[in-house]
């Protein structure tokens, strides 16, 4: 039989996903649906609950849900057939120390039991790919914060998994092996569904699409520019000699709902709703007293602002999950 | 500088043949937000610890507001406060009686204890949770906790050990703002971190990568050394051209008009920069200015790439 002709069905398809841990409500009812490939970012203040979505996605956790399948394996039953098909990056480290680079793939070859021809031509591949092929006989443990992640994605590869899951794989990692692991990622997601944690900016812009979890609920889902566009704040910089006396003076005027001192500037909210206007808001940040603001510019609704809007949200709200 | 709060000089932590940090210099002046970066590893934990007295030094000197860190560690930590990666409240205790706890470690009185703590409470937001456990808040406030406990004594200098690791956005931002204030309140602050964009937040940068400096300047200088710098975009009123284009090159602009768009470019935006740029533009044509800088992830990528290139043997002769 041949195989079938991809079908666009859901690769993740959850209707009120819920995960206790006693008494703690982790996951309050998850609604998602993701087809088809790509990075999606999975965002949210701390204790959201995104590593336990995760978990749930990899089969890790057993889950009550009135539907929750990922692949078309259902995660309230069986769920080995998932593990094989599924790479997991967890947060913490999930390596052998002591094993070097290359023994640490040969580890995870034999416990998926991949065939020797296969499996040393992929890790060959993978250790060229992600530059560790010069270190593959130094331990795991005395690799670099990037080093040790390279590693682990290489080996939830190995596999050649058709999802790939990660939980915060570049928490203080340097920006340079940061941008490395997202070229790996970005080249990997032409084909594949990646799911990835983070909190850094820059990276859940950079996502397809983004779920933004809140006390174990969706409060949005969709790509960077429709989160952007659903933002109902004006975004103002107002460069300053003294961007943080400037900051307080502008804290000052009635329409202005947050202002921040970043660099050389002010970072200035507004909220649509209230705003008397483009041209008011630039004048009233210029005519600031002592001069504290020396030039105003009207700036495009960025990720930052994105991300607290939504934190601002409430997640059990009307207007959360649509 | 002439009177720096923190100075060390030649500052080495080796372990075992493992050297964490290697032969470094810092010069900390009164007041300022210093931001200490590098990736994890890098050894920025090491001589934070190194700093503060609680990890002793293989090699170099520390003076901390007058004081030889290595020669009289206790009277250095009357001075200073300190925040680490993992806040140390007490679990079991309420925050309240954490902040007791500490009053009673730094010899803070009763009377005093209640007007200090009301001010610090009222400033970090913190009245809600007061009467809770430190494990049942969440992380964000937790760290603000932290925060306030850390400058209850009113120390001169606080180190923040990564206090925006594992915060969320929002948190992070508001954080920055506490620390802001206590630097306008004249505390010095220095404080680590992997959030590179948080380098904006401060008054001046240092970054370690492997156990070495490779930076050591504003915000503003490593813009203008690992950067396109800035561009300036504004409209241009058909008479004022002429004069706009000579006064923003005197300025140190470098400025061309494209139709009646004008575009400059400058390697730093700093005060006087900024000033004459409003004033040549003058108010009108300043409504319609736009100015595009390099983010710091940008600036420290490349820093990386080139302070790599500068630790590798050299080819050529160093310049």
């Amino acid at each position: 039989m041949s195989a079938p002709v991809a079908a666009p069905a859901p690769r993740i398809r959850l209707r009120g996903l819920r995960k206790r841990y006693g008494p703690r409500v982790a996951l309050a009812g998850i609604d998602l649906e993701i087809e088809g490939a790509g990075i999606v970012g999975v965002v949210g203040p701390d204790g959201a609950g995104k590593t336990t979505l995760l978990r749930c996605l990899v089969g890790l956790l057993e889950v009550e849900a009135d539907e929750a399948s990922v692949l078309g394996v259902d995660l309230r039953g069986d769920v080995r057939a998932l593990k094989a098909r599924v790479g997991y990056v967890p947060q913490v480290f999930g390596l052998q120390r002591e094993l070097s680079v290359a023994e640490n793939l040969a580890f995870t070859a034999r416990l998926h039991r991949l065939d020797a021809g296969v499996w040393r031509r992929r890790a060959a591949e993978l250790l060229e790919r992600t530059g560790l092929t010069a270190f593959s006989a130094r331990p795991a443990g005395a690799l670099s914060g990037g080093m040790k992640q390279k590693l682990a994605i290489s080996n939830a590869l190995l596999t050649e998994p058709e999802m790939l899951v990660l939980d915060e794989p570049t928490a203080g990692v340097d920006v340079v092996a940061r941008g490395e692991i997202w070229e790996l990622l970005e080249e990997r997601s032409r084909t594949m569904l990646i799911l990835i944690s983070t909190s850094y900016v820059d990276e859940a812009e950079a996502c397809e699409r983004l779920v933004y979890l809140d006390a174990g609920r969706v409060v949005a889902f969709g790509p960077p520019a429709e989160l952007r566009a659903g933002v109902p704040l004006e975004l103002y910089r107002a460069w300053a000699e003294n961007p943080r006396a400037a900051a307080r003076a502008t804290r000052a005027l009635s329409f202005v709902s947050n202002a921040r001192a970043t660099g050389r500037f002010v970072r200035v909210e507004v909220a649509r709703a209230g705003s008397p206007g483009v041209a008011r808001v630039l004048e009233g940040l210029r005519s600031l007293p002592d001069d504290a603001v020396q030039i105003a510019e009207p700036a495009a609704i960025d990720m930052e602002s994105t991300l607290l809007d939504l934190a601002r949200r409430d997640p059990a709200g009307p207007e959360a999950a649509r | 500088m002439a009177d720096p709060i923190i100075l060390a000089r030649g500052l080495s932590k080796r372990f075992g043949d493992f050297t964490a940090v290697d032969a470094i210099d810092l010069e900390v002046e009164r007041g300022v937000i210093f931001a200490f970066l590098g990736a994890n590893g890098s050894g920025k934990s090491t001589t934070i610890r190194m700093l503060i007295g609680l990890l002793t030094p293989s090699a170099g000197t520390i003076v901390l507001d007058g004081i030889d860190v290595g020669l009289h560690p206790r009277q250095v930590r009357e001075r200073i406060g300190y925040m680490g990666q993992k806040v140390s409240l007490y679990a079991g205790l309420t925050l309240r009686q954490n902040v007791e706890f500490y009053a009673g470690l730094y010899g803070i009185e009763a009377g005093d204890l209640e007007r200090r703590w009301g001010a610090v409470r009222e400033r970090f937001d913190l009245a809600q949770a007061e009467h809770e456990r430190p494990e049942n808040l969440p992380a964000g406030v937790r760290q603000r906790a932290g925060l306030a406990l850390s400058t209850l004594h009113a120390p001169r200098v606080l180190f923040l050990d990564e206090p925006t690791a594992g915060v969320d956005v929002e948190s992070r931002g508001l954080f920055w703002e506490l620390i802001q204030d206590a630097s306008d309140e004249g505390v010095t602050v220095f404080v680590t971190t992997h959030f590179l964009e948080e380098a904006d937040y401060c008054d001046r940068v240092a970054f370690i990568d492997a156990g070495r400096l490779i930076a050591d300047s504003t915000p503003e200088g490593l813009r203008a050394r690992y950067s396109s710098g800035y561009r300036i975009e504004a409209s241009l009123a058909a008479g004022s051209r002429e004069r706009v284009l000579a006064e923003l090159g005197r300025a140190g602009f470098v400025a061309e008009a494209q139709g009646d768009q004008l575009v400059a470019r400058i390697p730093a935006l700093d005060s006087e920069g900024l000033r004459r740029l409003s004033l040549v533009l003058g108010p009108e044509a300043a409504a319609s200015v736009r100015i595009e800088q390099a983010s710091m992830n940008d600036v420290f990528r490349r820093l990386i790439r080139e302070g790599a290139a500068l630790a590798a043997p050299a080819a050529g002769a160093a310049t």
